[in-house]
């Protein structure tokens, strides 16, 4: 690093070469040690072209407020709402219990009705008679499905 | 290279930082942004190559260090180690995350980071250099580029590059000796073609 690198860099990045990106750093402590230039090798000098190529403009007090703020933010946030179920993920897994629990719920019921429909083939087999809306043909019918006791007392 | 003492004094600066952010110290936490908020911006921008999700990722980063600062334990590790391996692997959800929005969406996902000045850029050899380099590294393979990466801007190590990748030490400087000489090579043809337009 040459001297006038090293202003540029000084205006660049600040007067504290502590805070400097790392091989810009290694440089100036280099160059401030002994005044002289660094002996690079290849690969350090690939490096060093590479975080020049990298460099990007930022503002590290403005990254500072910002991560405050979001801090800050996440405290006051309702405990009751959770961020999970604000993010993506969350929205899918509640969007997932919820077909579960339609499913379920669906599976049930057919299951009521599979019962009706098991009931009325069993009166049809043993020929008892249906009532019109097909329900409770088979207590209607005397000795089927009559209560075994009330048989006993006759 | 920094001096081993100054290189253990940071360190142990960096361990006494993450303790107070541990302890609910926001000030800490500003100091500690300050220390590395820049390499981790230019770290994540370079490997994303979008600047703006390179912000936004490095927010993310520190605002996990405010909850799991209790976790870092200096005994398995320097601070800078654990702040790259944290960005690292929110970079590679990040790119995941693109990579699928691109393949749902068609997205065409490109190298966003704006290179200054472009039109000045080719008008002085070593800002065409720095461009030549930039198009390097965003045509290396991702693991190649998060090691030369990790070397050039956080100043890590091999063994703490391997720590930041979770693998092998051998593998790490694998993947550095590779990329950096792919990057050369891609010096190298850039200039010949420099040479071939101009002759």
């Amino acid at each position: 690093m040459t001297r006038d690198e090293f202003e540029r860099n000084k205006r660049r990045f600040g007067d504290t070469v502590e805070t400097w990106p790392a091989p810009f750093r290694q440089q100036a402590m280099a160059l401030m040690a002994d005044g002289a230039g660094l002996d690079d090798d290849p690969d350090t000098a690939l490096d060093r072209l590479v975080l020049e190529a990298s460099l990007v403009e930022g503002d590290d007090q403005a990254l500072a407020r910002k991560v405050l703020a979001r801090i800050d933010s996440d405290r006051t946030r309702s405990p009751f709402l959770p961020r999970f179920f604000l993010a993506p993920a969350g929205l899918a897994a509640c969007a997932a219990a919820a077909l579960l629990a339609v499913t379920v719920v669906g599976y049930q019921v057919a299951r009521q009705q599979d019962d009706l429909q098991d009931s009325e083939l069993l009166a049809l087999a043993s020929g008892a008679r249906l009532t019109d809306d097909g329900g409770p043909g088979i207590v209607d019918e005397p000795g089927i499905g009559a209560d075994p006791t009330e048989e006993d007392s006759l | 290279m920094v001096p081993v003492a100054v290189q253990h004094e940071k360190a142990r600066e960096d361990d006494e930082l993450l303790a107070r952010v541990a302890a609910g110290n926001q000030g800490a936490l500003s100091e500690l942004i300050a220390r590395h908020g820049r390499g981790l911006r230019v770290f994540a921008a370079r490997y994303l190559g979008n600047e703006g999700d390179a912000e936004d990722l490095v927010q993310e980063v520190f605002v996990t260090v405010w909850k799991q600062a209790a976790r870092f334990d200096p005994a398995r590790g320097r601070a800078s180690t654990w702040l790259y391996r944290i960005t690292a692997n929110r970079c590679i959800d990040q790119r995941r995350r693109r990579a699928l929005r691109s393949f749902i969406w068609l997205d065409d996902v490109r190298d966003e980071v704006p290179s200054p000045e472009a039109d000045a850029e080719a008008t002085t050899a070593a800002r065409q250099e720095l461009a030549i380099v930039r198009d390097g590294l965003s045509r290396l393979p991702e693991r190649q580029r998060m090691a030369v990466l990790l070397r050039a801007v956080g100043d890590l190590d091999i063994a703490a590059i391997a720590e930041v990748m979770g693998g092998s030490a051998g593998s790490a400087e694998q993947l550095l000796v590779r990329g950096r000489r792919a990057l050369r090579d891609h010096l190298a043809m850039a200039a010949a073609g420099r040479e071939r337009k101009s002759s």
